[in-house]
């Protein structure tokens, strides 16, 4: 990689594309392939070099010379006699970590600065005594009552990721571009600061949220035994100090980002919560593919003259998507109605007691006959004889399965979680004026769920005019092109712009 | 060392006096007993003389002896720390079938070594043939008593070493009066010899009593030599810092041959080897009183640490750690200070008793406050092994050994009223610096504790 060989956009990547396969990965994927004429560069933040790192996707060429960096490999650390940290710039560290508890990141520029020129190696960050002095001075050692050992270990943990992502060379780009907060947010801070291109922040899901769910339940993080017995939601001192660790990387990316994108309103409001300036949020929904969905159910269909229904549900057999819930759910239809047929569509291995207590649901609640499981197949096989698609997670960011069916013609009920509700009754007043394409029920609320179904299916009229409004909203509003076309402006504005200071 | 502390603090919670004497006795005899018995076997035997064993006769075998001991224990040394690390590291895994396959290992090292530093010394000696092949298998049981006395210490069975070098020193003594009549002084010599290697073979008994049977080659001890090269340099610089102004009077101006090459001084020796006999007191009360004290709190500090206090409470057992360590040095400074006083006032006297020239008695005063600093020296010594700080003891060390080059240097250019000055000083100068070293250290053991863990 030639060093002044300049990109047009430098992505920032943790745990994902290429070569992570998921949700995220296929959207980056898909963007990338819908912009042949810009070229494409990554930075990719992978856990470990002992991990395989393998292409997932079959890359386009505009996506070039991607540099891998592991978080948490061994760094080699030389002591030197020499390379001690100066009275004064000890004096910044500790007046930047002052301020950033105050939620003040004016010297992160100076910080991201004096670490790229060596000020603080990472060895004396580590072992050095000033830097141990003004760990104990932040420990405070006359009033805190925590573990002190742990204490030091959770400051080792947390901020030996950053100082390895400090000095980090980075490719020359027209826009840097990175998809989470966290680690990838915090190199583009860095290039950001060291370049004064424009940062550009896509979040799907919400870092700091996802992270706190994996701390407050994670058994590696020490809390004092009383408190772990305790049944109560107050997290231990190391948990917060993770937590705090993530919320400040978050704050900092908001606040460098020339501007934010998210893909639904619910997302935008907790990244107010996290400190990010409203003015800069854009919701740019994601998008599918019109021509594989539409058309699937006949325009002829007879809705008036219907008696046989048949309902789909789309997702892994795994607690979060509460699959016992559309189980009971199902029974309250199933009483009124006789000739129902109800498809559960998606893998039942990977919670194999899960899905054993499911089958037995449907034993207790005699729906043998009306429910089948068919493990992992095409949906689109099913669609075209789906009346209705349900669906009942307990969390959920942008579901493609209710676009997909919506694309197909079907309604769905679905779980008020995520942007469920923006994707069934429109999000914009545009959006809004198309009607409904579905109910939003109560989430984990079985009667919420079923009166919802027997609703739409009891209610050919309805059913009707919720197909029409579902393929004209995902025709206008989650088109793919229009996605790509979307980010492509995007790009090529701020690729055009002027350095910033 | 921590483990023979904590044996003698068991020892002494047996509540009777007696006990408590013996106690003392059994430290002392762990801590410097092999040199201490050499020095008093040497004194026992000089109070005898012989029709026909001549001046001349003592005094080979007299260097001879003093040859034997300084430079086994300095080469032996070399391998000393190393080894009593890697046994102590093998102990707290549970492993205890290393013991016997790592101290054959060693005796090879110490074999092989001896024997060609033996070989190659003795060789240009004129004595004759008998007597140097004594003299050689003399250095090496001498070594191998050093080596059997390591490993045993881990099995804290004091009782048989005491009881070792006291029939062992006995036998040194009736064999080489025994055995004079027969071979002179050849015989002599072998009747010492006989009663060393009878305490070699008594540890040697036990040492193998005490262990299952293992392998017969532990290649994985050489590791600990490149892991802690420190230790192998301290182990032989700081004997050779004890031994080097002794060593550098061979060669004075008013040094003397009694034989090529065995030479000698006439006046240094005595008084300095004499001054060595008071710091027992200091030894014993040290290894009985600061090492088990002081391990119950470095126990407690480190106990606090891992069973995840809050850091005022770490530092509040440190505290404890501090007041802890001044209370004991004060009270060797009053025990080891007032019979360091009480001697060289009676220095006049102790001069008559032991044989020396009333010329000696200001060598002998100086020295005794020498074997004072040097004896707090060792304490200081030990206090930073505890906290693992070997760069910081070979440093110690380094001082201790170039100091006592320099100042003995010194004062033998200076003349004879300055003999003595050297090693005290530089005892002196290595003291304050290690005083310096571990207050330091002390004051920032967190930091020191926590900041050398590795990161990965």
């Amino acid at each position: 990689m030639s060093s002044d060989k300049e990109y047009d956009v430098c992505l920032l990547l943790e745990g994902t594309y290429p070569f992570v396969a998921g949700g995220v990965s296929t959207w980056i994927h898909n963007l990338i392939k819908g912009m042949p004429e810009l070229t494409f560069t990554a930075v990719c933040i992978l856990a470990s070099s002992k991990e395989k790192a393998e292409y997932r996707y079959d890359v386009p060429d505009n996506f070039v010379d991607p540099k891998i960096v592991y978080l948490h490999d061994p760094v080699e650390i030389s002591r030197s006699m020499f390379k001690k940290i100066s009275r004064k710039n000890m004096d910044r560290l500790s007046q930047f970590h002052y301020r950033m508890d105050r939620n003040d990141i004016s010297m992160m520029k100076e910080m991201v600065e004096l670490f790229r020129d060596g000020k603080f190696p990472i060895s004396e960050l580590m072992h050095g005594k000033r830097p141990w002095e003004l760990l104990v001075e932040r420990y405070k050692p006359d009033t805190n009552d925590e573990s002190f050992i742990d204490y030091f270990w959770t400051y080792r943990f947390t901020h030996l990721p950053i100082f390895k992502m400090l000095p980090i060379d980075m490719p020359k780009a027209k826009v840097y571009h990175t998809i989470s907060t966290g680690y990838a947010g915090l190199l583009g801070v860095v290039a950001r600061v060291m370049t004064g291109r424009p940062l550009l922040l896509t979040e799907h899901g919400i870092y700091v949220k996802e992270r706190k769910i994996e701390i407050s339940q994670a058994e590696w993080v020490y809390r004092k035994e009383d408190e772990r017995l305790r049944i109560e939601s107050k997290l231990g001192a190391f948990q917060t100090f993770w937590i705090r660790m993530f919320e400040q990387l978050a704050r900092l990316c908001y606040d460098y980002s020339s501007a934010i994108y998210t893909l639904y309103e619910g997302n935008r409001e907790l990244e107010i919560q996290e400190g990010a300036d409203p003015d800069k949020i854009r919701i740019i929904p994601n998008g599918i593919s019109l021509d594989n969905f539409l058309g699937l159910k006949p325009a002829d269909h007879d809705y008036m003259g219907q008696t046989e229904f048949a309902i789909g549900f789309v997702g892994r057999v795994v607690p979060i998507k509460d699959v016992k819930t559309f189980l009971r759910a199902v029974k309250i239809v199933a009483i009124k109605l006789d000739k129902l047929k109800v498809y559960i569509m998606g893998p039942t291995e990977e919670d194999k007691e899960y899905y054993e207590e499911c089958v037995n649901l449907v034993r207790l609640l005699h729906l043998e006959d009306v429910i089948e499981f068919t493990g992992k197949v095409r949906v689109t096989d099913y669609l075209p004889n789906l009346d209705l698609i349900v669906l009942t997670s307990i969390s959920e960011a942008q579901p493609l399965v209710i676009m997909e069916a919506n694309c197909a013609g079907i309604p769905a009920v679905a779980s008020d979680v995520g942007s469920c509700r923006e994707l069934l009754e429109g999000r914009t007043v545009a959006d809004q004026a198309l009607g409904p394409s579905g109910i939003v029920a109560k989430v984990a609320d079985p009667v919420s769920t079923g009166e919802a179904i027997l609703k739409i299916l009891t209610s050919p009229i309805l059913r009707s005019k919720m197909s029409k409004a579902g393929i004209e909203r995902v025709k206008t509003f989650y088109k793919e092109s229009d996605l790509n076309e979307t980010y492509l402006n995007i790009y090529k504005d701020y690729m055009a712009m002027d350095d910033l200071e | 060392m921590a483990g023979i502390g904590f044996e003698l603090r068991k020892l002494l919670r047996g509540d009777s006096f007696l006990s408590d004497v013996s106690a003392y006795l059994y430290a002392a005899m762990v801590s410097s007993g092999p040199w201490l018995m050499s020095v008093l076997c040497l004194a026992v035997l000089g109070l005898y003389s012989y029709s026909g064993f001549s001046r001349h006769d003592q005094d080979i075998f007299r260097t001879t002896i003093v040859y034997v001991y300084a430079f086994t224990l300095i080469y032996v040394g070399c391998i000393q720390l190393v080894v009593t690390r890697y046994l102590a590291d093998r102990f707290y895994m549970g492993d205890d079938k290393i013991t016997l396959a790592a101290f054959f290992t060693s005796s090879v090292i110490v074999l092989v070594a001896g024997s060609i530093i033996a070989v190659g010394a003795v060789w240009f000696f004129e004595l004759t043939f008998t007597y140097k092949i004594i003299a050689i298998v003399l250095f090496l049981i001498v070594a191998m008593i050093w080596l059997t006395m390591i490993f045993l210490s881990a099995v804290k069975d004091f009782r048989s070493i005491v009881q070792a070098f006291a029939v062992g020193t006995s036998c040194s003594v009736a064999g080489a009066y025994l055995l004079f009549p027969l071979g002179g002084l050849e015989g002599y010599l072998l009747g010492y010899t006989i009663g060393q290697s009878v305490i070699f073979f008594w540890l040697l008994a036990r040492l193998l009593a005490e262990f299952p049977p293992g392998r017969v080659w532990d290649s994985e001890m050489f590791s600990y030599f490149i892991k802690y090269w420190e230790l192998a340099f301290i182990g032989m610089f700081f004997n050779l810092a004890i031994w080097v102004d002794k060593i550098m009077f061979w060669f004075a101006p008013d040094s003397r041959m009694v034989v090529p090459y065995l030479r000698t001084h006439d006046t240094y020796e005595g008084p300095i080897f004499f001054a060595y006999l008071t710091i027992v007191p200091t030894l014993a009360i040290f290894l009985v009183k600061i090492e088990t004290k002081f391990y119950e709190h470095y126990h407690d500090y480190f106990a606090k640490i891992v069973s995840k206090e809050n850091l005022s409470s770490i530092l509040l057992e440190k505290q404890g750690m501090i007041r802890m360590l001044k209370e004991s040095l004060r009270e060797i400074l009053i025990v080891q200070g007032s019979l360091t006083m009480l001697c060289i006032f009676m220095a006049p006297e102790f001069i008559n008793l032991a044989g020396l020239s009333p010329l000696q008695q200001p060598l002998l005063q100086i020295a005794l406050v020498g074997s004072l600093l040097q004896v707090m020296l060792s304490v200081a010594v030990i206090i930073l092994f505890y906290f693992d700080l070997r760069k910081e003891v070979l440093a110690v060390t380094l001082v201790f050994l170039l100091s006592n080059v320099g100042l003995t240097w010194l004062s033998m250019q200076l003349g004879f009223t300055f003999y003595g000055y050297g090693y005290c000083y530089s005892c002196f100068i290595s003291l304050m610096f290690s005083f310096y070293i571990v207050s330091k250290s002390v004051r920032d053991l967190e930091y020191i504790t926590f900041s050398s863990q590795p990161l990965f």
